[in-house]
């Protein structure tokens, strides 16, 4: 039952066999390799393996692998610079302690940029309804919504993407 | 929570997924957004032996609106493109509320308008303002294209009116009147993430006074097992002239024709009492909306 299929993840195309019924997490984490992708509830709610797919966020845990051929997938690994340089997101949630056990870090850090993407200057507001379908269970919100509403203003002044 | 063996299709124009769709029958299990479906199939309620997958149609997808005729919306639009849409925003108000309440961010990136209604969760967001809005679907198959009333689509809870082989492809929206204005909310137990205790949709038009009531519809979600429109909300405000004192004979009239259950999001007292306090909330908002335009 297995095809081989082509994804594109963070602009390189990676040649998979898959069967019709696997995840695009698990096809991500197991085949790909790319284990920044976390898994939580796999039902939904959690938001922790969430993944850009055309730049909109998607749950991995609720996408079928097989659906994604022709399609330009994002993962947290594919934001950080040839030259390691950390995305402007990602520094703002270092300087603002945004991130503790990290788990829900890279599905929240991929839901601000779309966000960002579609709005740079968000109110605290639209920050946490922009948010509400990411769990984390360390922070309080507090911090990540300060390095969201930081790193707007970075993106914004900076023009980078 | 891994999905049972499927073969998956995706087809790419309206006549290869009516011809699957006719060929597979109740074998088949059509995918939209998945965020229904997927996690039916993960619980093994459901295991289709073929998935077909309609994203990749692009008749099936997308909003259009003729001024003076109406709004057609393909049942695989997304949720998402419902609460961007300025179209839905300025003439269908109530539903672009209802699509920016529907989960988070990601769930409406993913969820599609069709989904919403053939999985006909009671306390599904879109159909119940998509009713107040007297929206018809189109339910097609190879022999053809058939239009339905929503409100005589949806059955109940995970029943609605397709028969093997028919497909959902579209909502039909009829033009908003003049005078007119649509509001939608919902109580839950808290703000994001939360399937309603109840939700609520009323759409009013009035007479060229400004303050006599000239239509009304009210459609109520999560108190029944498919939306259900008021009979005794427009006996009341019709023809009369709006007041707050008709107003909460209204709400109690909403109230006394829910018929809510207890369930481990609310008992049905609570839900009727919110009943009454949405009704009031969005008879008046309505109207001083409709006075606006
Ligand atoms: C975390 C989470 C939160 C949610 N929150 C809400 C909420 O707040 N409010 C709410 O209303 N819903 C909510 N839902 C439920 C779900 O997202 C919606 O019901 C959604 O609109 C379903 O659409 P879909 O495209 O994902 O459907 P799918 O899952 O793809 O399909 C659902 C069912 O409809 C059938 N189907 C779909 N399209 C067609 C078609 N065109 N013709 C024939 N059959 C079809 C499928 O075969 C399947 O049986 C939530 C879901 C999740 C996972
Ligand atoms: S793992 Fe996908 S939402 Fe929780
Ligand atoms: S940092 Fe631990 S879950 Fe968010």
């Amino acid at each position: 039952m297995k095809q081989l299929i082509e994804l594109t993840i963070n602009n390189r195309v990676y040649e998979v066999p898959v069967s019709p019924k696997d995840l695009l997490a698990d096809v991500i984490r197991d085949k790909v390799r790319l284990t920044g992708t976390k898994k939580g509830c796999g039902q939904g709610d959690c938001g922790a393996c969430t993944v850009l797919i055309d730049g909109e966020p998607v749950l991995s845990c609720l996408t079928l692998a097989i659906a994604c051929q022709e399609k330009k997938i994002d993962t947290i690994e594919g934001l950080v610079a040839e030259d390691g340089q950390l995305h402007p997101i990602q520094q703002a949630y270092v300087d603002h302690g945004a991130v503790q056990c990290g788990f829900c870090t890279p599905g929240m850090i991929l839901t601000s940029k779309a966000l960002l993407d579609r709005n740079p200057k968000p109110s605290e507001e639209e920050i946490k309804r922009g948010i509400s379908g990411n769990i984390c269970r360390c922070t309080g919100y507090k911090k990540i919504v300060e390095a969201i509403f930081a790193a707007g203003e970075t993106i914004s002044t900076a023009g980078v993407k | 929570m891994y999905l049972n063996n499927f073969e998956y299709f995706a087809p790419k124009t309206p006549g290869e997924a009516l011809d699957l769709v006719g060929r597979m029958g109740n074998k088949a299990k059509v995918l939209a957004g998945g965020t229904d479906l997927i996690i039916m199939m993960k619980e093994k309620m459901i295991q289709p032996e073929y998935l077909i997958d309609i994203n990749n149609v692009k008749e099936f997808k997308g909003i259009s609106y003729e001024p003076g005729k109406g709004a057609v919306i393909g049942a695989a639009t997304k949720i998402s493109e419902l609460e961007y849409s300025p179209v839905i925003r300025d003439k269908y108000f109530a539903l672009h509320q209802a699509a920016g309440e529907l989960g988070s961010v990601q769930v409406r990136t993913m969820a599609t308008i069709g989904g919403n209604s053939c999985h006909a969760s009671p306390a599904a967001e879109t159909p119940t303002p998509l009713v107040a809005f007297g929206a018809k679907v189109v339910i097609s198959s190879v022999s053809g294209d058939r239009e339905l009333p929503l409100e005589e689509f949806i059955l109940g809870n995970r029943k609605n009116a397709l028969g093997e082989g028919e497909l959902l492809t579209q909502f039909i929206l009829p033009e908003p009147a003049p005078k007119s204005a649509s509001r939608y909310w919902y109580i839950g137990l808290r703000d994001a993430m939360e399937i309603d205790a109840v939700n609520m949709a009323v759409n009013i038009v009035l007479e060229n006074d400004g303050r006599t009531v000239k239509e009304l519809t009210l459609v109520m979600g999560s108190v029944s097992p498919r939306p259900l429109v008021s009979v005794e909300v427009p006996g009341i405000l019709v023809g009369k002239e709006f007041n707050s004192e008709l107003v909460e004979k209204a709400a109690q009239a909403a109230a006394g024709e829910a018929k809510p259950i207890s369930d481990i999001r609310a008992s049905a007292e609570y839900r009727r009492e919110v009943t009454a306090v949405l009704a009031r909330r969005l008879l008046q908002a309505a109207f001083d909306a409709a006075r606006e335009v």
